[in-house]
């Protein structure tokens, strides 16, 4: 993939998680920072998030093979899309 | 079937048996005996249900641990596993392969305990099935259900042969069972309704079922009733959530093709009926061919196996409205027309399965006449020997032939109509409030998450009685700039509802309530995560009895 295209996608993902599940603007989030494991977001937006995820990188990714250890990071996500992931109907 | 999205694996009554057999055989080459116990930790699908079924044909005695999934909080998840493992006290282990290894040192609880990777076959299945208890003593342990609740805290069941049989007979009985029957579930496996109701029940009434895993049904909630219209399915349980999180979360464009007339029973249960969710979801998928009388209920426990009551297949649950003068006062629901000002309607579970039989009893154990607000205890063929490994629990749960549900109720013309859990009662200046009221009250504030609302009380020493504590889930993030209007509405409408005053509401980010394994709101785990966020509770915390 194009990295223009992936680096957009990064940033999709991360205003999503500023706005919409940590909710405080002044939060910064890189995509290497531990979001679950730091206590930064909690287990339970991880649905959500996945689904968002989806959206963006029109992939469907099947929940069964996702861990909690996949979806700690805006890279894991990614490369967790990458790995599982199969391209939408 | 094991059904998700992309591909569907499909295996007959016989070709799963074989699996099965595999499995006991490989658990005898492990050196399994007769009665060791055996936990499983593998994902929802065929691979787990034929192992289960393969410890019980080789005289195991089997239990369930959930499988971790990527919305569990690692943490918790751990220290759950650590403790039910620790009780079960268990020497062999079947895990999955793909089971992180972060969580394996968690399942090893004994010296010898022996960890097996799922997915290895004996290559001597006809040698060993020989030695295969084909005749088990109906007294014998079949298996072991963990009961619902935050995963540290959950007890082992251990049920009979002779009760699970009995249980399955009495429910075929009371769902009219026949050989057109086909059960749909996303239930997970190691609570009763995935167990019983949707794996044990169509194992031994050779019903095909068809099933998808928890996690995939959570992501995508609209894909049971795709599944129940694709594959014409009869029969479904769900939890009462359930019915609303399919009512609101499903796209309306994504209903199109739904056709759910075959569902004869889509069965609501394992916790208390509302009137509102099954009006819900009836008022939009009526369109889709649901029939009103589709939806049931039914009163269950692991305790008894499974279910105790059952609504009467073909007709809807009755509803009763009380007075709710009289029920907040003197805990009696006296009937009252449903358009009385303020009337509460109930629900029923239904009427008793054969050979199970209720009492309500008051505090100090007395029977209750009809309409009294009291313990369900519970008598029949099918309940449980004890909780394993926990004889003190066990005396206190079982007690001259009675389980003590800790459930509240009242009957009404042999109806059960459940009302909440007795160990939450709050209890404010003599008059007993049901946490269950004003968790639905709070949540049917817009502004608040439907079914986010946690109530409990904590005893204030300045008063002498107990204060009322709510806290609750704001639908959105935005809306906390609010909090405090929201608050103070919510404390109005709870005074207006029950005549109490609650202490404190609090409304909390999304997402801030904790959860039990059974995904409702764990109301003493959330009770202590708010003490602790809210150092004016913490003076009241310190004179709890």
């Amino acid at each position: 993939m194009n990295g223009d295209k992936r680096a957009q996608q990064v940033q999709q993902i991360i205003d999503y998680l500023v706005r919409e599940v940590v909710g405080r603007s002044e939060v910064r989030i890189s995509a290497d920072m531990p979001l679950v494991s730091s206590g930064l977001i909690d287990s339970m937006a991880l649905v959500n998030i996945l689904l968002k995820l989806e959206d963006v990188t029109h992939m469907r990714i099947p929940a069964g093979k996702v861990q909690p250890k996949d979806m700690d990071t805006v890279d894991l996500m990614f490369a967790t899309a990458q790995r599982v992931g199969k391209p939408r109907k | 079937m094991w059904y998700n999205e992309d591909e569907s694996d499909t295996v007959t009554f016989g070709e799963f048996v074989r699996l099965a057999q595999a499995q006991a055989a490989n658990l005898l080459d492990q050196g399994m005996r007769a009665g060791d116990s055996v936990v499983l930790v593998m994902p929802q699908g065929i691979p787990l249900m034929a192992a289960f079924a393969g410890a019980v044909l080789a005289g195991g005695v089997p239990a369930i641990l959930a499988y971790p999934n990527f919305k569990v909080d690692p943490v918790k998840y751990a220290s759950g596993l650590a403790g039910v493992a620790q009780n079960l006290k268990t020497r062999l282990v079947l895990v999955d392969e793909g089971f992180p290894p972060e969580f394996s040192v968690h399942l090893r609880v004994a010296d010898d305990a022996v960890l097996l990777r799922a997915g290895k076959t004996s290559t001597s299945v006809a040698k060993t099935l020989l030695r295969v208890h084909a005749d088990p003593d109906p007294d014998a342990l079949a298996f072991i259900q963990h009961s619902a609740g935050t995963t540290g805290l959950q007890k082992g069941v251990a049920l009979s042969h002779d009760a699970v049989l009995a249980q399955l007979e009495h429910l075929a009985t009371a769902l009219r069972i026949d050989d057109r029957d086909r059960i749909y579930s996303w239930l997970p496996l190691y609570h009763d309704m995935g167990l019983i109701a949707c794996f044990m029940l169509p194992l031994v009434y050779h019903l095909p079922i068809v099933m998808q895993a928890p996690v995939d049904w959570v992501v995508r909630p609209g894909t049971m009733l795709e599944v129940i219209s694709r594959h014409r399915c009869t029969l479904a349980w769900v939890p009462n959530f359930a019915l609303q999180f399919m009512a609101r979360r499903v796209r309306p464009e994504d209903r199109r093709e739904y056709q759910l007339s075959s569902l004869r029973a889509l069965i609501n249960c394992s916790e208390p009926v509302r009137a509102t969710s099954l009006d819900e979801f009836q008022g939009i998928y009526g369109a889709y061919g649901l029939y009103p009388a589709a939806l049931q209920s039914s009163y269950a426990m692991a305790e008894n196996v499974f279910a105790v009551t059952q609504s009467e297949i073909g007709e809807p649950p009755r509803r009763l409205w009380v007075d709710p003068r009289r029920f907040w006062s003197d805990h009696v629901a006296i009937p009252t027309d449903a358009g009385a000002e303020g009337a509460l309607c109930f629900v029923s579970s239904g009427r008793c399965l054969p050979s199970n039989r209720i009492q309500v009893v008051a505090a100090d154990g007395a029977a209750l006449p009809d309409g009294a607000v009291g313990e369900i205890l519970i008598r029949s063929d099918s309940l449980f020997t004890g909780y394993y490994n926990r004889p003190d629990l066990t005396a206190q749960a079982l007690r001259d032939g009675w389980y003590w549900s800790g459930d509240l109720g009242f009957v009404v013309d042999g109806e059960l109509y459940v009302v909440g859990r007795k160990k939450d009662l709050i209890i404010v200046a003599g008059k007993n409030i049901h946490p269950q009221d004003i968790e639905a009250i709070v949540s049917s504030h817009p502004a608040i998450h439907d079914g986010r609302a946690v109530a409990f009380g904590l005893y204030n020493p300045d008063l002498g009685t107990e204060d009322i504590v709510v806290v609750a889930e704001a639908e959105h993030e935005n809306e906390l700039s609010n909090a405090r209007a929201i608050e103070a509405a919510l404390r109005n409408a709870i005074v207006a509802e029950l005549d109490v005053a609650p202490r404190a509401v609090y409304v909390k980010p999304p997402r801030w309530i904790v959860k039990s394994t059974a995904g409702k709101p764990a109301r003493s785990t959330t009770r202590e995560k708010l003490i602790a966020e809210q150092p004016e509770l913490q003076r009241l915390n310190r004179h709890e009895w």
